[in-house]
């Protein structure tokens, strides 16, 4: 896209006064049964304007994070700290006050709305249950649609009057409703055609700049991540795989699963594609985590370690942490050998 | 586009036989040639007189005249349907929302109990009460409703299961929306659509049972003109007197079968495939 | 020219739902049908396969396999090109299989419904999956047990043990993580340089019809608004809207 960098390159430009820390993540576990969908995950959110990216996969635990910081689903373990207060543990009031910090906007625009709520009924409930007088309401829900690029006439319509581009700029403003200091943004655009998602990215875009906001953007698409998030978190298995600032991440990656990631995107000009790692097997199962490293059945750059020792997620250069046997090979530029891909159906799901 | 004439045609059959039956429930005594006899009235001079131009369906045993009783027993059977209705759905509804949304320890509980209940068949129910209480119409109304509301709490709670796991629900917790207000506003209106229908549809059913009841004498007591009653006393003339049996049982036959209609029609019309495209 | 599609009008009544003038997959190409939801793509395809009338749509125009006119066939004679001449497959692979029945069993039944024996079925299912990388064994799991990619391999499996000329896939990586993605696209590769397949691959992801397709047609609300060489139409977009979805997509930088 022809924008001007909404990013500086590798991070904030020298002379910034450095970014207060917003959200804490330490070692948050979350399990569903016997699946272990979050295992030990730590990563720091500062404040806006600000956008870290977490990238996974299927099974990487992502979604979780997200649900887990807006205490959707409870933390088996771990700490979620927020401006210094403890997440899990927040009550009555404070809870109250925490669900005005820190939003969400779901995935699945069809079902985010109430079917049977005109959509300004649906915006104007989060105002009033937050205080809001009633008579204000209708110009702020108006001012909100406008925010996203919407008409006030769409506060009549029912959602299944918008288009799902429209649903999900609706559900956009309905979090912004709240004035969020903090907005998780969970795979806002799977589900869109790509112009929709165009727009909703350059909405995500302008909102950061004029709210100063912090997000945290979910998604399997690196793509999206290059051009919104300084910051960006590979999850693989649970486990954070490597973090940093995106531009180094995506330039010298430092653990193999984020080099099959970024080879595996497809890629539109010719001079920007790089051959192919495929990885074997497919989408790892979560109740069932292979030992020592998670990745390490389908790592192409495997060796003895890996089978055996969990890889700490350690500092492997200013900035960056990985957590691999091998990260420092991997950033200094090692790559798997060109053979030809032996895909297999791997014995399991 | 069939489909949504063809419903549109069962709501309105449905739907202009239950009003009929309103207008005759609300009229009657100006609608009825003998009022008093409705009542404790006895004429046992005419006793037995076949329908004639004075007497529409004729007489009873004791004289009484046939069509104003049947149109009297409007104002009973249906108007007792509702009662028992409105009760089972004010026990089943909020019993049925709490045990889908909340699910856990209270789905478990609140099942249970409803287990309870659905085991008794309405008849031994209406007996064992009968037993110990006079019968009447409201042992009858109270004997089904308790019957019935288990039906309607399980039927809701499996819609509000479904309605609490959806994405919007769990947006309107993330928006610190009062768990009261998720019940009432969100979860409540999205579950109630398969209720609506089934309370169209059980109102024959209700009927129908509340009629089985009285004939077998545990209800309405004479000279109260319900209809299952005066099928019931009638059957012993049915020979001499066939128009004793006849009149009411159409008269039952038809309320039932226009609920059922009505039923029908809003359940194809509330058919979630069915809402209006973009 | 494997598959020619000649004055294509869908229509459901008086709306067009797509439409092509011109449209040809040859042996051993892949061409793709790029557009958003909507434009009319899946309605290409469901013509092809004899479907759309099923939908309730009109087709008119000239559709031709081999030389062969498929518009007008009647019902057997369709059933008897879909699978074992034309095969497809879509986005939810799982939607493809019974979830009652072992995969196994699909396959060789509909191997068996055109004329193999249970010998030759089972000989050919399981060469099948070896060609896009599946141990045989996997035949013998159900659905629910196999996960997106592979199922969707699976699903490849079929039209390849069914010898079929033409593939036509409808969105087929849409729901698979991007790493599974490139696995299938590998695999359609692999279909078209070995085999000689021809492949209509239709997709809103512009990146996956770059990578993959040796020739493109873009699709804009029921009609193709521009065609050709999938390298020249990126570098050079004739038409307006080709440019806007272009430049719609977000880039990799680095």
């Amino acid at each position: 896209m022809a924008e001007e960098a909404v990013l500086p390159p590798g991070g904030r430009p020298p002379g910034d006064p450095p970014k207060q820390t917003l959200l804490t993540v330490r070692e948050l576990r979350v399990n569903f049964g016997p699946v272990r969908a979050v295992d030990g995950v730590s990563l720091t959110v500062s404040d806006g304007p600000f956008g870290i990216g977490l990238v996974g996969e299927s099974g990487s635990g992502k979604t979780t994070i997200g649900r887990a910081i807006l205490r959707l689903v409870p933390a088996a373990g771990g700490e979620i700290l927020f401006d210094g207060q403890d997440v899990p543990g927040l009550r009555g009031r404070r809870l109250r006050e925490y669900r005005r910090a820190v939003q969400i906007v779901f995935q699945d625009a069809d079902n985010s709305l109430d079917p049977r709520m005109r959509i300004g009924a649906a915006i104007g409930e989060v105002l009033t249950t937050h205080g809001l007088a009633r008579g204000a309401v209708s110009d702020r829900v108006a001012a909100l649609l406008a925010e996203v690029g919407l008409d006030a006439a769409f506060a009549a319509r029912h959602p299944h009057q918008l288009s799902g581009g429209q649903r999900q700029r609706v559900a956009i403003a309905r979090a912004l409703a709240v004035s969020p200091r903090l907005l998780v943004l969970d795979e806002p655009t799977s589900a869109l055609d790509v112009t929709a998602q165009a727009r909703v990215l350059a909405i995500v875009r302008r909102l950061r700049a004029e709210r100063k906001l912090s997000y945290l953007l979910i998604t399997h698409n690196l793509a999206i991540v290059a051009e919104l998030c300084e910051q960006t978190a590979v999850l693989y298995l649970g486990r954070v795989a490597e973090t940093g600032p995106t531009a180094s991440l995506l330039t010298a990656p430092a653990h193999p699963y984020t080099l099959a990631l970024r080879s595996a995107v497809p890629e539109i000009d010719p001079a920007r594609r790089r051959s192919r790692i495929i990885l074997p097997g497919g989408a790892p199962n979560a109740a069932a985590h292979p030992p020592g490293c998670a990745f390490h059945p389908r790592c192409p750059l495997a060796v003895g370690a890996c089978r055996v020792l969990v890889p700490e997620l350690r500092a492997v250069a200013p900035g960056r942490l990985a957590a691999c046997h091998r990260a420092e090979e991997v950033l200094a530029g090692l790559r798997p050998s060109a053979a030809p891909a032996q895909l297999s159906g791997e014995p399991g799901l | 586009m069939i489909r949504l004439l063809k419903a549109n045609q069962l709501i309105t059959a449905g739907g202009l036989i239950v009003l009929l039956i309103f207008v005759v429930a609300v009229f009657a005594p100006l609608l009825a040639p003998y009022p008093a006899d409705a009542g404790s009235a006895t004429h046992p001079e005419n006793a037995l007189l076949a329908p004639s131009l004075t007497h529409l369906f004729g007489t009873d045993q004791v004289g009484r005249d046939v069509f104003s009783r049947v149109l009297y027993g409007a104002r009973i059977s249906p108007v007792i349907a509702l009662v028992v209705l409105l009760l089972a759905c004010a026990a089943g509804v909020p019993l049925g929302v709490a045990a889908g949304y909340f699910g856990g320890a209270a789905d478990e509980v609140i099942m249970r109990v409803t287990d309870v209940f659905l085991a008794f068949p309405s008849l031994l129910l209406a007996l064992a009460f009968v037993a110990v209480l006079p019968a009447s119409l409201t042992v009858v109304t109270i004997a089904i409703a308790i019957t019935w509301w288990p039906w309607y709490a399980r039927l809701i709670r499996g819609q509000a299961a479904s309605v609490a796991g959806r994405p919007y629900v769990e947006a309107c917790r993330a928006l610190g929306i009062p768990r009261w207000r998720i019940l009432l506003r969100h979860v409540l209106p999205n579950s109630v659509t398969p209720l609506i229908v089934q309370v169209s549809l059980d109102a024959g059913g209700v009927i129908l049972t509340i009629s089985a009841l009285s004939f077998l004498g545990l209800g309405a007591q004479d000279p109260v003109p319900e209809w299952g009653l005066m099928v019931a006393e009638g059957e012993n003339y049915f020979t001499t007197g066939w128009w004793l049996v006849t009149f009411p049982g159409l008269a039952i036959l038809i309320t039932a079968l226009a609920f059922n209609l009505l039923g029908d029609g809003l359940r194809d019309a509330l058919d979630p495939r069915r809402l209006p495209a973009r | 020219m494997k598959l020619q599609i000649r004055d294509l009008q869908v229509r459901f009544g008086e709306q067009l739902a797509a439409s092509a003038t011109a449209l040809d997959v040859d042996a051993g190409e892949i061409v793709g049908l790029a557009g958003e939801s909507g434009s009319g793509k899946s309605m290409t395809i469901q013509a092809v396969l004899g479907l759309a009338g099923t939908a309730g749509a009109t087709v008119t125009g000239s559709i031709k396999l081999d030389g062969v006119e498929l518009t007008g066939m009647s019902a057997a004679e369709l059933r008897a090109i879909r699978g074992r001449r034309i095969a497809a497959i879509f986005q939810s692979p799982g939607l493809a299989f019974n979830p009652v029945f072992r995969v196994g069993a699909i396959v060789t039944r509909a191997l068996r419904q055109h004329g193999l024996s249970a010998a030759e079925a089972r000989d050919r299912a399981a060469a099948a999956m070896r060609s896009v990388l599946l141990p045989p064994e996997l035949l013998h799991r159900y659905p629910a047990q196999l996960s997106g990619g592979q199922l969707q391999r699976v699903a490849i499996a079929l039209a390849l043990a069914l010898r079929a000329d033409v593939l036509l896939a409808d969105e087929p990586t849409s729901a698979l993580d991007v790493t599974v993605q490139a696995e299938v696209l590998e695999v359609l590769r692999e279909l078209r340089d070995s085999r000689g397949m021809a492949i209509l691959f239709v997709s809103h992801d512009l990146a996956v019809i770059a990578e993959l397709c040796d020739r493109v047609a873009v699709m804009r609300a029921g009609e193709v608004v521009e065609q050709g060489v999938t390298r020249e139409v990126i570098a050079a977009p004739r038409h307006e809207y080709t440019r806007e979805l272009l430049a719609a997509v977000p880039k990799l930088d680095g």
